[in-house]
């Protein structure tokens, strides 16, 4: 069973910014879905989504975990940000 | 350019928050991959000791309180799994090609929890413990990631320990019965928490978590914190527990030999037997304790069979 990471981001309340609260491992979008909802009921959310942490595009940092793509095409883009 | 050990050092201690793999030194990352692992493992483990003693739940509602810890302990775990994925370590190696006694969780969560009493008290004693460690954790680590992580793990975390706390009041106020198998479950769980936080600090002489900051109290403080609740809980609660408050020190002071040996199979502490040595309670640590293979099991039995179905 091959799984992908995604990240989960949500905000409590209209007017808030959807912010980063964690991430799931799951085969497919579906059960992504599924496991970002089961995983994060701390709080009741007013919206939630997951992202394929794959499909993530960094802008300015080429380190972390969401700069696999940062090495490859947009790699040569990228500035350090320290 | 990547730190040095003593740069990242003196920039952890400054502020200096590190929000990737890339940015740490080789005794940063394993400091920190101890760290996650203790607390993965530890979560994990919680889950099918927590799972078993449910069956104890002596009432629909009570079954779905503990069902419900049991599906956030296992949550964190993930997440602290996961966590580790982002370092380049496997967390399906971690959780599935492992032995049982190569995991990293405490000795506690290798007991069996044989009743509601045992229950209530792991809730309200080792996630006590549990919020010690990680709240500390929390305010003071230099890890971006892991601070954000535990935002979740430590709201929940206080529930777990109400469930416990308001289930032991109700218990102790009961009296009888209800109070003497509370108390039994007390003895022997109550030292068990004292001895989780490890080695005392004048025989810790170095201590990676903290030069790195990811962590920001030493053993000794985190073990005087959870006392500082538990044992005021317990007097309350009209049960006895082996420590008092010393007015000279304005500490808490253990009334039993520390550490000491412990008889698993008889859920007993061996006070009359003396002192021990660190070296003997590591010996009973790397031993593992009865339930160790069965939890550790019962969480991964499945998977080899599912697995095939789906290839």
């Amino acid at each position: 069973m091959e799984e992908a990471v995604y990240d989960v981001f949500a905000r409590k309340r209209r007017a808030e910014p959807l912010r980063h609260i964690g991430y799931v491992d799951a085969t497919d979008d579906a059960l992504a879905r599924v496991y970002a909802w089961k995983t994060y009921d701390e709080e009741n959310w007013f919206e939630m989504c997951v992202v394929r942490r794959a499909h993530i595009i960094p802008v300015n940092r080429i380190d972390g975990p969401y700069a696999a793509r940062a090495t490859g095409r947009l790699g040569r883009h990228a500035v350090e940000g320290r | 350019m990547p730190f040095t050990e003593e740069e990242i050092k003196a920039r952890v201690q400054n502020g200096y928050i590190v929000e990737s793999p890339e940015e740490m030194t080789e005794g940063y990352r394993k400091a920190l991959a101890i760290q996650l692992t203790v607390q993965a493992d530890t979560e994990l483990m919680s889950a099918p000791s927590y799972w078993m003693a449910a069956r104890h739940a002596p009432s629909a509602n009570t079954q779905v309180s503990a069902h419900a810890i049991i599906q956030d302990e296992l949550a964190h775990a993930n997440i602290a799994y996961r966590l580790l994925e982002d370092m380049g370590i496997s967390k399906q190696k971690l959780v599935y090609e492992r032995e049982p006694h190569e995991f990293k969780h405490p000795y506690g969560f290798d007991q069996p929890l044989d009743n509601w009493a045992d229950l209530v008290v792991a809730n309200g004693f080792f996630d006590r413990a549990g919020i010690c460690l990680l709240s500390d954790v929390h305010r003071n680590t230099s890890y971006g990631p892991l601070k954000r992580a535990l935002v979740k793990v430590d709201m929940e975390e206080t529930f777990h320990l109400r469930h416990g706390e308001v289930w032991m009041r109700r218990l102790a106020r009961a009296g009888g019965a209800a109070k003497e198998i509370l108390q039994r479950s007390v003895d022997w769980m109550f030292p068990m928490t004292v001895e989780w936080f490890g080695l005392p600090d004048d025989r810790k002489r170095h201590s990676g978590q903290l030069e790195y900051r990811l962590k920001g109290l030493t053993n000794d403080q985190l073990r005087q914190l959870w006392m500082s609740s538990t044992v005021p809980l317990c007097e309350r609660l009209g049960l006895d527990v082996p420590a008092h408050f010393d007015e000279a020190s304005q500490s808490y002071v253990l009334d039993y030999p520390f550490p000491c040996q412990y008889d698993a199979s008889e859920k007993r502490w061996l006070f009359e037997e003396g002192r021990i040595t660190w070296g003997q309670v590591f010996e009973r640590w790397k031993g593992r304790g009865p339930m160790n293979e069965i939890y550790v099991e019962s969480i991964r039995r499945s998977r080899g069979q599912v697995s095939s179905w789906l290839n």
